[in-house]
């Protein structure tokens, strides 16, 4: 094969984009990686890793007014913090535009989010699959969960997700790790909720993928909760520590980083994209390169706007845009609201160590003979812990305030936040905005929306649900709180290139490929058609394996 | 404990005011002239003061923490404008208090007056404070209802150098390994570790 040509094109080095590039190089095939942005070494590249606070010069506590005029979209949420800088986009390289306000956090470098995401792992269930049809929001999906469950079991295992078997169907179970522990608290309140409820809510361990046996060449956990940093110890799944290690074993990966990806090649007799074109992020010049599948896994967002500038002599508006979809029914999750309190009695325990995961309530709204002003509902994630002392109103300042904070708190505090699920909005969108060019003189994403009636309506449940469900559980001084929510600020973009059964109505199809473009494959965010209210990578990477499998097969029938 | 959580305990500690909860929103440029200027006395001043908020004991203190050069930092890089304006004037507010009330100033104080006029800025800077917050309340519910950012005020100086003390020596090798009980590599998790009466709080 000549230097620029391939078997596969993976766009974007993120869980989906990790994973591709694992499956399609293990089946045999001659993948090449690109990666817009740097290489981050396994380990090495981990520069924070071990620091503790005090080597940072303002300690992570707030970000220096530098920061804040250099990151005008980090600036908005906890991610703009000097121990993680690194390993965000430079958001003033990449502008985007907004028409309402749009929070978007990205990872530009090798591993993409996958090194400072939250970790939490569900599979969506059945019903998920199901909502579009029966509540008429958005389009049916083409897959079922039987069709997938194959694929979560298969990234469940690679990946190696720690969690508890509830049999519940709300949150189906998967091939899980041994679970991390709820600490006492959490398991008095799991027990008083369950009982209070008659079984119908549950608190258990948040499910993650956070190790807790040794798995490949990874340590197990080692409980420093540092897991955004990157985990010097491979405590945790990241493209790093999983998937790329995977790939290069095999011999048939080539990572090229600093590769910004601006169109698919398409060729319009065959039907068919020849490759992809980039633009070198350091020297800006352009190259080609040629494969014969080409699978996006830029990160939603992204993979749409490569779609959006690709065969635009054939469709004005893009690559996949012949359904009129592509760049609509944009979907976070919703959250930044739910309720906390203080738990009396247990005063004589404490913690030891810090779990990097919390607690998870299942879903309990619109499921069974349960029935609210709005549709689908929202799970929540949370977790009780002993603060330090400041019951000191005496104690103003001198040895007694120091003493008093040098000591736990005699009580502890628990709290939980709803994440919700946002429906599918035809108008809400994404366009390209050509007025404005990033660094690199390409045009840039103008954001188009926002959270509507139901989205609200479910916002004041998730309040009020928890601050019920705490005090039930005898917890006192219960609170319950809105912190106002961005779209985008649940860093769970999903959407803008959907999956459906026809083409006239959606992006891909139920084998992740782009109707107009058998052989290019769309496996990440974007593709997803409607959001559920659980955490979606660990879907990205079951979507992802899932869609390998079906390409590579398809190839080998000469069907791509 | 959890950055988040950090802040939050400060801020109740210090009046309720979060400090930097509204940097978020807030985007405003530090000039490069805001009246800052850290000698060598100011750095002096501020690690006495710190050290009367948090004093040796059996560990040591904010002085030994180098609080004064921690403050200096925190306040040329994070704060805005008018929140350095409000530092710098406090430190002259602060002096010319402790003339009045001790008839010198603060450095030439005994630990014991410098005590009693931090705890009387205290009380002064609570009352502000809640008044301050009072007169905010209205436009701060009117830029809710908006969707719009607020950034109010600068507190009271003297809760901008207590918030900064209890941060700063928490933050610190000694605070942090000394006073509090530090474990970087846990290596195994215990939800239900036993605890008696003044066994020392994680550092993190």
């Amino acid at each position: 094969m000549a230097d620029n040509e391939y078997d596969a094109i993976v766009v974007g080095s993120g869980i989906s984009g990790g994973w591709a590039a694992k499956e399609l190089t293990e089946k045999g095939l001659k993948v090449l990686l690109l990666e817009r942005g740097r290489d981050i070494k396994h380990i090495e590249g981990y520069v924070n890793a071990s620091k503790d606070a005090w080597e940072f010069p303002h300690r992570g506590l707030r970000p220096t007014q530098q920061m804040i005029n250099d990151y005008p979209a980090l600036k908005r949420d906890y991610p703009l913090n000097e121990i993680v800088l690194d390993m965000w986009a430079k958001d003033k390289e990449c502008p985007y535009t907004e028409t309402k306000p749009f929070s978007w956090f990205r990872g530009y470098h090798v591993g993409g989010r996958s090194l400072t995401w939250g970790r939490q792992s569900y599979r969506y269930n059945k019903w998920d699959f199901e909502a579009n049809l029966k509540d008429g929001h958005g389009t049916d999906w083409p897959i079922r969960y039987e069709d997938i469950a194959p694929w979560y079991s298969y990234a469940e295992r690679f990946a190696g997700i720690q969690g508890s078997k509830e049999g519940l169907d709300v949150l189906p179970d998967g091939d899980f790790m041994p679970a991390m522990e709820l600490n006492c608290v959490e398991k008095d309140v799991a027990e008083k909720i369950k009982k209070h409820f008659k079984g119908s809510r549950h608190m258990i361990i948040g499910r993650s993928a956070n190790l807790t046996q040794p798995h490949h060449d990874r340590t197990n956990c080692q409980y420093r909760n540092r897991c955004w940093r990157g985990c010097p110890f491979g405590g945790y799944f990241s493209t790093q520590s999983a998937t790329l290690p995977a790939a290069m074993k095999t011999g048939n990966l080539t990572l090229r980083p600093f590769s910004i990806v601006s169109k698919v090649l398409y060729d319009k007799d065959k039907k068919k994209a020849t490759g992809v074109e980039i633009v070198d992020a350091m020297d800006k010049k352009t190259y080609a390169f040629k494969a014969k599948i080409v699978f996006l896994c830029a990160s939603a967002f992204n993979s749409t706007w490569v779609l959006m500038n690709s065969a635009t002599d054939i469709w004005p508006e893009g690559l996949g845009s012949s359904s009129g979809e592509l760049g609509h029914n944009v979907m976070d999750h919703h959250f930044r609201c739910g309720a906390s309190g203080k738990v009396e009695g247990f005063s004589d325990k404490y913690l030891f160590g810090r779990r990097p995961t919390g607690v998870y309530v299942p879903r309990f709204r619109n499921i069974y003979e349960d029935k609210r002003d709005y549709v689908r509902g929202f799970g929540y994630q949370g977790g009780a812990s002993r603060g330090r002392g400041m019951d000191v109103a005496e104690f103003t300042i001198g040895a007694d305030l120091k003493n008093a904070l040098s000591e736990p708190a005699d009580d502890w505090s628990i709290g939980i936040m709803g994440f919700g699920e946002m429906l599918p909005y035809h108008d809400n969108k994404i366009t390209l905005n050509k007025n404005v060019t990033d660094a690199w003189g390409l045009p840039v994403l103008n954001m188009d929306v926002e959270i509507k009636d139901n989205e609200y309506k479910m916002r004041i449940d998730m309040m009020n649900d928890a601050k019920e469900m705490l005090e039930a559980s005898g917890v006192k001084n219960v609170e319950s709180y809105d912190y106002g929510y961005e779209v985008g600020m649940g860093i769970h973009e999903m959407g803008t290139a959907r999956m459906g059964r026809d083409p006239k109505n959606s992006v891909l199809n139920g084998n992740n490929q782009v109707w107009d473009a058998k052989n290019v494959f769309v496996t990440d965010g974007a593709c997803m058609t409607s959001a559920s209210c659980v955490n979606p990578s660990l879907t990205y990477m079951a979507m992802t394996a899932r869609a390998a499998d079906f390409a590579v097969s398809e190839l080998k029938k000469g069907n791509l | 404990m959890d950055r988040r959580e950090l802040l939050k305990k400060i801020a109740i500690l210090t009046g309720g005011v979060v400090i930097g909860g509204e940097v978020f929103l807030s985007g405003c440029k530090t000039g490069a002239d805001a009246g800052l200027t850290f000698t060598p006395s100011t750095l002096a001043l501020l690690d006495e003061i710190g050290e009367t908020i948090i004093p040796a004991t059996t560990t040591p203190g904010a002085k030994a923490a180098a609080i004064g050069e921690f403050m200096k930092i925190m306040v040329t890089d994070c704060y805005t404008v008018a929140e350095q304006k409000a530092f710098m004037d406090g430190l002259k507010s602060l002096e010319d208090i402790c003339t009045k009330m001790h008839s010198k100033g603060f450095m030439d104080c005994s630990p014991q007056q410098r005590h009693d006029l931090l705890v009387s800025l205290e009380k002064e800077a609570k009352a502000f404070n809640d008044k301050k917050n009072e007169a905010e309340k209205e436009q701060k519910e009117i830029a809710k209802a908006a969707k719009q950012p607020f950034t109010g005020a600068p507190p009271h100086y003297y809760t901008l150098l207590k918030q900064l003390t209890l941060w700063g020596f928490f933050t610190s090798k000694t605070g942090m390994t000394e006073t509090l009980r530090h474990n970087p590599v846990p290596g195994k998790f215990d939800g239900a570790f036993p605890y008696k009466k003044g066994d020392k709080a994680w550092a993190e």
